[in-house]
């Protein structure tokens, strides 16, 4: 139907992809808004199957062999086919590694924009206002299409929930398309796995953090105790990352985290302004360092003159204990 | 890609001649196209690598851009010049200020600040400055001629595996590269030893400059003041001195220059910059005050006869990479400026003949000759010479210097390279360095002055001081020179940790602000330093 919101979903090995859903909802509630049908396409070889487990009134089938594997010169050329027959007032993308491939491609083909990574979206006088994010989210942005459409946008991550969708059993419609050979030009490789996540040390509410003091990578085991005790992260000072004993995404510091738990325990760190940096503003911050004149001391609401490995093992055995 | 220039590094002599280069192609149209023109920068922005004293001697920014006094950012011109001597706990004030330590008509600037208007001025013209991008490696035609530089890898980690982000680096080739990439520069080390550049015999001979920033209470010194020291805590036989120039906005630049030609392997000139801070006449200054900034560079003061060729088939060298430095007046920026333009010309020039080659080029030496610059070195060319026998023969024989027009009493006053001149421990050196120990106030250890020097570098990636034998720090260097590195490094980048019970080097790359001291300084010669990825290093503010 032209006019409408189209969702593209994108699937993998028969399975839907999650962002996919949460854009669709973030369709749903912009077709409430603005009075438009919603439709869904899924590009791909033999996804028939999965285009009915999809949950909008309509839902194009776009397939064709060589969109198996995902290229993007399959991609872009099969969508614009789509959008051309089926002349959709705005294209609504999840912002996946796959969209950011191919999607400016797909919208520069059509001569449009291309509007990535909205968070959300508001009606001003009856027109579609997105908002994006600047300067790594400290700043927003609304984004308001100029121009004739088919418009073109991506939704973020996590922007929308898909436990929203409202279920519908869809009308399942092929379309064809036109894919020669020749057109696709690059072949995948292996695919691109998404690193683990991370520790997120800003959210951890105690951090135990670990110096030179420690002397030996075995050692960390006497922090990793407390660590337990306390229910703790570990993190640590630039030489213990830089020597490889802990992984350089829980190194404090002006090259590392800035962090401010409600505890801070600082284990054989001298306290230099580059580690002093990262977590001067944490709530409590308790120092345990044998030399007297270290600078942490300067920083620290409770501080510890001793060698740590007297001090830290009687310390997990009281917390042990007080917390019965 | 392929250009008509290329320059590496935007500093005063980088951008100085693209400047030039704009102004000759707008004056004769049709020669140069200036998108064929780039600037390689490897700092985040324009300036973030570029640090000086500074007062600079206007005479050729005055001939680059006539009205620069309307926009250049000048901090104020200079109001009164003095020269102490100090010993220690004493000063005493040179009833006359030698003529070379005159200032009048010159302006304390701050070349960081110049520099990024400078650079300002170069984008305007359409030249772009590709900034975060090093030069690693210099690029060669099958004759032998100068064909470009290979840029940075982006994206490797410590292994020199891509990471997620990686990109590999670029072959930028053009009809000319112009190296200005400062003291030391690594492609032009690279270039001066493949074409054997080395000109007159002296080997090149560096200083290190080490600055701090200070905030002072208001009214406490007068901006436009100039103050230079002498003596303490140098010994005599040392070459160098201290800086105190009074800025705008209550601040102070501060420095102790220090000839990276001493004999004792222990000593740290970042020590005795701190050291000289407690002098009562610093002290005094200083008090109640801040520290704000920090940062260091060497400084290439050979002279005239360290000069290398100035270039080669499809190559030239400009600035501190040239060595176009004064050291008498310890200036460098005003030669710079000069040596950019006069390649400048050069290269222009050569590009309206359709004709790059060596010989070509080589007309850059004869537009030197005969220019105030060569002038103004030929003057000074035994001055720093005369002081590698220790200050009171050098006063000797500068003097008489000055009274021969420079000659002295040799046509060449000879040099030694100045890691060459260390005595080792087991002859024992004279004068133990003890050291400062820094309250936190007026004086700093190494790490917290590096916090303020801003420097970053990605954590992960290979690193760029590259050591060619480890086995010499640990088995070697550690018994004959007591590895000099932990001393001559300002920023802490070189360390003895102990290691499965014994004393072992360990780098801290990260804490690098680019000032090329342990190439220069090495007893060994293995160390060798290379640009890190592009971005990373010092970020200087106001230096």
């Amino acid at each position: 139907m032209p006019d409408a919101i189209l969702t593209v979903i994108e699937q993998q090995a028969g399975k839907l992809n999650r962002m996919s859903l949460e854009t669709l909802a973030a369709a749903q509630a912009m077709g409430r808004d603005l009075g438009r049908e919603v439709e869904a396409v899924i590009p791909g070889s033999g996804v028939s199957e999965l285009a009915g487990q999809v949950p909008a009134p309509k839902v194009y089938a776009l397939q064709h062999p060589l969109l198996e594997p995902y290229t993007p010169d399959g991609y872009s050329i099969a969508l614009k086919q789509a959008i051309e027959q089926l002349r959709p007032w705005l294209v609504l993308l999840p912002h996946t590694y796959q969209v950011r491939d191919f999607a400016s491609k797909l919208a520069a083909s059509l001569e449009r924009g291309f509007v990535p990574d909205c968070i959300g979206y508001k009606v001003e006088n009856g027109d579609l206002v997105l908002t994006r994010q600047l300067f790594q989210g400290k700043m927003n942005v609304d984004v308001a299409f100029a121009g004739q459409p088919p418009y073109f946008a991506s939704i973020q991550a996590g922007a929308y929930r898909a436990d929203q969708l409202a279920t519908v059993s869809p009308a399942v419609e092929q379309i064809d398309v036109h894919l020669d050979p020749a057109q696709v030009r690059s072949r995948p490789g292996e695919r691109f796995q998404e690193a683990k996540r991370t520790v997120d040390l800003t959210q951890a509410e105690v951090i135990v953090a670990v110096g030179r003091g420690i002397r030996e990578q075995e050692n960390l085991s006497l922090a990793q105790g407390l660590c337990e005790a306390l229910h703790a992260e570990m993190a640590a000072s630039r030489p213990i990352c830089d020597n490889g004993w802990l992984p350089m995404e829980r190194q404090i510091g002006s090259s590392g985290q800035t962090v401010s738990p409600k505890l801070y325990l600082a284990l054989g760190i001298s306290g230099a302004i580059q580690h002093l940096v990262g977590m001067k503003n944490s709530r409590v911050i308790v120092a345990i360092n044998k030399d007297q004149n270290a600078p942490i001391f300067e920083v620290a609401d409770y501080g510890i003159v001793g060698n740590l490995f007297d001090v830290v093992p009687p310390l997990v055995e009281e917390i042990k204990k007080a917390k019965g | 890609m392929e250009a008509d220039v290329l320059i590496v590094g935007a500093g005063p002599a980088g951008l100085a001649c693209a400047l030039r280069l704009a102004q000759r192609a707008s004056a004769q149209p049709g020669v140069l196209d200036l998108e064929n023109v780039s600037v390689l920068e490897k700092g985040r922005e324009v300036g973030a690598h570029l640090l000086s004293g500074a007062v600079m001697d206007p005479r050729a920014l005055r001939e680059l851009l006539p009205d620069f006094e309307k926009e250049a950012p000048l901090d104020s011109p200079v109001t009164s010049d003095a020269v102490y001597f100090f010993t220690h706990g004493a000063q005493v004030r040179f009833p006359v200020t030698p003529p070379f330590f005159h200032n009048s008509g010159n302006y304390i600037v701050s070349l960081n600040r110049l520099g990024k208007w400078l650079g300002r001025k170069v984008e305007e013209t359409g030249i772009t400055i590709f900034t975060e991008t090093a030069g690693m490696e210099v690029l060669y035609d099958e004759g032998g001629n100068v064909r470009g530089v290979r840029t940075d890898d982006k994206g490797l980690d410590r292994d020199r595996r891509p990471k997620e982000n990686y990109q590999p680096g670029s072959d930028l080739h053009a009809k000319v590269t112009v190296f200005a990439e400062g003291t030391r520069g690594s492609l032009a080390k690279q270039l001066w030893a493949d074409k054997g550049l080395t000109r007159q015999g002296n080997p090149m001979t560096y200083a290190l400059g080490v600055k701090e920033l200070w905030e002072l209470p208001q009214g406490r010194l007068e901006a436009g003041s100039v103050a230079h020291t002498m003596g303490w805590p140098l010994a005599a036989a040392q070459y160098g001195g201290g800086w105190i120039y009074g800025l705008r906005d209550s601040l102070v630049s501060l420095g102790l220059v220090v000839g990276l030609d001493y004999r004792h392997p222990l000593f740290d000139p970042h020590d005795a910059f701190q050291r000289w801070k407690t002098h009562p006449f610093l002290r005094r200054l200083l008090e109640g005050g801040r520290m704000i900034k920090y940062g260091a560079k060497t400084i290439p003061e050979g002279g005239y006869f360290s000069m290398p060729e100035l270039s080669t088939g499809g190559a030239l060298l400009v600035g501190d990479s040239g060595g176009f430095l004064n050291s008498q007046r310890l200036k460098g920026i005003h030669l710079a400026i000069k040596s950019g333009m006069l390649a400048a010309d050069t290269v222009f020039d050569a590009l309206a003949a359709g004709d790059c080659s060596a010989r070509r080029l080589a007309a850059c030496r004869a537009s030197f000759e005969a220019s105030w610059a060569h002038e103004e070195l030929w003057k000074v060319r035994n001055f720093h010479q005369a002081f590698e026998h220790g200050l009171v023969r050098g006063i000797f024989h500068a003097g008489l210097q000055m009274v021969t027009g420079g000659r002295g009493l040799y046509a060449r006053y000879s040099a030694e390279a100045g890691h060459r001149r260390y005595v080792k421990l087991t002859e024992r050196p004279r004068g133990q360095p003890s050291r400062v120990a820094p309250d936190g106030k007026l004086t700093f250890d190494k790490v917290t002055d590096v916090y303020h020097s801003a420097a970053k570098h990605d954590e992960n990636q290979p690193p760029h001081l590259l050591i060619h034998d480890a086995d010499i720090c640990n088995n070697r260097c550690i018994r004959e020179f007591g590895n000099p590195c932990q001393y001559f490094c300002p920023a802490a980048v070189y360390e003895m940790v102990e290691k499965d019970g014994r004393q072992q080097i360990h780098l801290n790359p990260s804490n690098c602000v680019h000032c090329k001291t342990c190439d220069i300084m090495d007893p060994y010669e293995i160390i060798t330093w290379v640009p890190p990825e592009g971005g990373g290093g010092p970020n200087y503010e106001n230096l």
